[in-house]
């Protein structure tokens, strides 16, 4: 969807430099969040669209003015609605009890301990291509969208000409499938675009993006 | 933030609170275990980090063959050395030279290669990091104090799918004859997303 994650090219968000900049978070909760977070995959506490997607469908004004961990925390909260493993209000229920004074349960599980970590050590690559309709030097033109669900193309690349640099692996397709279908695997490709074919004139010397792109986002430049 | 809670209307508590309430809730239920949550941490904050990145880097200064295979094949190659997993799973090796510096960043959300940089600083995450790095990248760099030659092509990757960099930057002239460990000292988190270039160590004062 076409929602304020999609950030790339622009304005008004002021200087990437400042004070607290530096930390990759601002106070412990938010890692326990990442962490929890990550529980609720390992253990398929969640539903419907993933993290990322789920993310996306925040409030933009609320996007924008929470940190990091804390679209993890609603994004997680949604995911455990959707399944039924929580119900509506009863975070808000906990939060009062904890308010008012009553212990955090602990809970020690080790096997639930090891199994977190090799999950987080696993590697899980890319799937082997099998049949590419574009090959590396290829010129393609990114479609013209605009997608009501979660996509990983980019607005900015939108209706753009590039070069296939390389082809990266076959993945399963992000967007949401046609009505009646499973999401297809398709091979990925990182496309390079020149600054002017995205941006036009720039005062800063020509540059280059380049961005994975799945086969269904591209057509053939004529 | 407006969601309907029924007929009891709470106020919404702050998100300290609610990442409180939302681990005791599972934890009440039995589905999380605090240990858990505690190792997760653990593996971020204190395994995980850019002294992993750093050594990757080092390698591929001092070992041609390493390197070859690391720009062949980033995820095997950084197998070799015991690093991998969730977040870069399929890593992509990118290597300055002196007519083109890469960087790395992710608008669409913050896609970053976790087990070779730890977790990512708040900048890479934030607003105007994703927006601007693709569309003003040399404005960018000058804030972090980089200035490029002219000549230099600047090569913006937006980590859009499954696939996570990690910048190779240039060896720095002056360090011959330095250790591998040494060398990796040199190197930091910047300069593997592209931020920064490592920089020799000056003469003993």
């Amino acid at each position: 969807m076409d929602g304020i994650h999609d950030l790339g090219g622009m304005h008004g968000f002021g200087a990437v430099v400042v004070p607290g900049g530096e930390a990759p978070y601002h106070e412990p909760w938010e890692l326990r969040v990442m962490a929890l977070h990550i529980l609720v995959e390992l253990q398929g506490l969640g539903a419907g669209p993933g993290g990322r997607a789920t993310r996306e469908q925040m409030d933009p004004a609320h996007y924008l003015q929470a940190s990091y961990y804390e679209r993890w925390l609603w994004s997680a909260e949604q995911r455990l609605m959707r399944r039924g493993t929580i119900a509506p209000g009863e975070v808000e229920g906990a939060a009062e009890r904890l308010a008012a004074g009553e212990p955090e349960p602990p809970r020690s599980d080790p096997d639930q301990a090891v199994r977190a970590i090799a999950w987080l050590r696993e590697v899980i690559g890319l799937q082997p291509v099998t049949r590419a309709r574009f090959a590396p030097g290829q010129r393609v033109r990114v479609r013209r969208m605009r997608p009501a669900g979660h996509t990983r193309c980019p607005r900015y690349a939108r209706g753009a000409v590039g070069v296939v640099e390389r082809v990266q692996g076959a993945d399963t397709l992000p967007d949401l499938p046609a009505a009646g279908q499973d999401k297809p695997v398709e091979p990925v490709y990182a496309v390079a675009f020149r600054s002017d074919e995205l941006w036009g004139p720039s005062q800063e010397p020509a540059w280059t993006v380049a961005l994975d792109l799945w086969e269904s986002y591209l057509e053939e430049v004529a | 933030m407006s969601a309907d809670h029924g007929h009891h209307p709470r106020p919404d508590p702050e998100p300290a609170l609610r990442a409180r309430a939302l681990e005791a809730l599972l934890v009440e239920k039995g589905l999380v275990s605090t240990d858990a949550i505690d190792a997760i941490v653990d593996l971020y904050e204190r395994d995980l980090g850019p002294q992993h990145g750093a050594k990757v880097v080092a390698r591929a200064w001092t070992d041609p063959a390493f390197r070859e295979r690391l720009l062949g094949d980033g995820t095997k190659a950084i197998a070799e050395l015991g690093f991998g997993g969730a977040e870069a799973d399929t890593l992509v090796v990118v290597a300055n030279g002196p007519t083109v510096h890469n960087a790395v960043v992710c608008t669409l959300c913050s896609c970053y290669p976790w087990p070779l940089l730890g977790l990512p600083p708040t900048w890479y995450k934030s607003p105007p990091y994703r927006a601007r790095m693709v569309a003003e990248p040399r404005a960018v760099l000058r804030e972090f104090g980089l200035e490029l030659a002219g000549e230099v092509e600047v090569r913006v990757w937006d980590s859009s799918a499954e696939v996570r960099y990690l910048v190779l930057p240039m060896r720095p002239a002056g360090t011959d004859g330095m250790s591998e460990a040494a060398l990796a000292a040199l190197v930091t988190r910047d300069c593997m997303i592209g931020t920064a270039v490592p920089v020799a160590p000056g003469p003993p004062a």
